[in-house]
């Protein structure tokens, strides 16, 4: 990885953690909604990217979110695992012809395959995420009531950032 | 054997993932409470000092509403201090001078977890320790858990473990408040005796036995009065007078305890 896209992935980082700690932590809509836009940076890991440097990258930023939110190992876990399954997810919305780089993005991807993707990256990480943060396990219904609502809502946030990185794209 | 080397070469990311996973859980898990403790007030230096920037540009936003209950407090305390010249003795003077109050700033906050804390940037080097109580001008906050230097780590109401020495106000009726998850402006009164007459609308506060808290501060109203389960105390449902999930300022309340009573208190523990 060549020294631009690598300050590129750690601006990424940098974004996405200060922006969940400082603000989106803070949300807590009905009890429920939290939306962790975080995982944004694993949904946008390109095809050629090496699993290992995936790996460390999810595991890192975890690790940095636990450390300002008081929850040892929980995100670093689940976005570990969201990491893990990022290329299997890839792959079943992409075509199978395809073998060009590719950066996961509604301009590249199209529009409903790319909503596709992140939905589906949305609901592991956050089912993960939500169990962890649960256990023991007491209450059923208010556990898929979290992972329902907060995905919904990391899921509208990923939109946004999607809508803006391609504008912003187009416009170099 | 080439093999082999060639497929853990090729899969080196499986053991990665494996290791990382490992580690994760073994970091959510591993941390029983007391350590967890220890883990977030070594990091609250680092991260007190960002969530300071944060509560800073936060604390633009509320100044109308801090501004209009310091006013209150204002009020309030000039109220009391004329009742004070009027007909306070200099004995009781005398005994308030002993209480201390240091203002801090709530800089990090959470009222959705099961187990909630709170960071205040008040530590050791502004004479904050552990266990001393916290309020601010509506009522109770909780209670100080651990401090570090700069920062200290605040158990409030809203935490599990919490568990705080309250009274009906104007009785000598008392018990302790705890909070049972979910609710954040819920907790409940246990252990009063069932002949107490309690009333929905009744103000509870501190009892001041445990040099926590001085006496009477307001912790929230009575909402609902049930003889619990082994029928011998009430149930109480006490609405709590501060949103917790709204807080700028607060103060710690910090009692140089008499030292005959702590040595009366060694003395019965013997």
């Amino acid at each position: 990885m060549d020294t631009l896209s690598y300050m590129r992935r750690f601006g990424t980082f940098a974004f996405v953690a200060i922006l969940q700690i400082l603000f989106l932590n803070r949300i807590a809509l009905f009890g429920y909604v939290t939306p962790l836009f975080y995982i944004w940076m694993i949904a946008r890991f390109d095809n050629y990217m090496k699993r290992t440097g995936m790996l460390l990258w999810a595991f890192f930023l975890g690790l940095v979110l636990d450390i300002f939110s008081g929850t040892p190992g929980l995100n670093a876990a689940s976005a570990t695992l969201l990491a893990m399954f990022q290329p299997a997810i890839l792959k079943l919305f992409v075509s199978v012809e395809r073998h060009d780089q590719l950066f996961p993005g509604s301009a590249s991807m199209g529009g409903h395959q790319f909503a596709g993707y992140l939905l589906l990256l949305t609901v592991l990480h956050h089912t993960v995420y939500f169990i962890l943060r649960s256990i023991p396990l007491a209450d059923w219904s208010v556990l898929v009531l979290k992972v329902v609502f907060s995905s919904l809502a990391t899921f509208l946030f990923m939109i946004v950032a999607d809508y803006v990185t391609k504008s912003s794209a187009s416009k170099r | 054997m080439r093999s082999l080397l060639d497929f853990i070469v090729r899969h080196s990311y499986v053991f990665l993932f494996i290791l990382l996973e490992t580690l994760s859980l073994v970091l959510l898990f591993g941390f029983n409470d007391r350590q967890k403790v220890a883990f977030m007030t070594s990091a609250n230096s680092l991260s007190g000092s960002i969530f300071e920037l944060r509560s800073g540009v936060d604390g633009y936003f509320n100044l109308h509403h801090e501004n209009a209950i310091l006013v209150e407090e204002n009020a309030r305390l000039r109220s009391m201090l004329y009742e004070l010249t009027d007909s306070q003795t200099v004995d009781s003077a005398r005994n308030m001078s002993s209480d201390g109050v240091i203002a801090a700033r709530v800089v990090d906050n959470s009222v959705r977890k099961d187990d909630n804390y709170m960071t205040i940037d008040k530590g050791l080097l502004d004479g904050v320790e552990k266990g001393m109580g916290v309020y601010n001008s509506i009522g109770v906050i909780g209670v100080v858990m651990a401090s570090g230097q700069r920062y200290s780590l605040v158990m409030p109401i809203l935490n599990g473990n919490s568990s705080i020495s309250s009274k009906i106000k104007g009785t000598d009726n008392f018990g302790f408040l705890e909070w049972m998850g979910g609710d954040p402006y819920t907790a409940q009164l246990r252990d009063v005796p069932y002949h107490s007459a309690v009333e929905v609308g009744d103000t509870v506060v501190t009892t001041g036995f445990s040099s926590v808290f001085p006496e009477n501060i307001t912790i929230g109203t009575v909402s609902d009065v049930q003889r619990s389960s082994n029928g011998y105390t009430l149930k109480i449902m006490v609405n709590l007078a501060v949103d917790l999930s709204d807080l700028g300022w607060a103060y710690v309340h910090s009692k140089t305890v008499d030292p005959e009573i702590v040595e009366l208190q060694k003395k019965s523990t013997k």
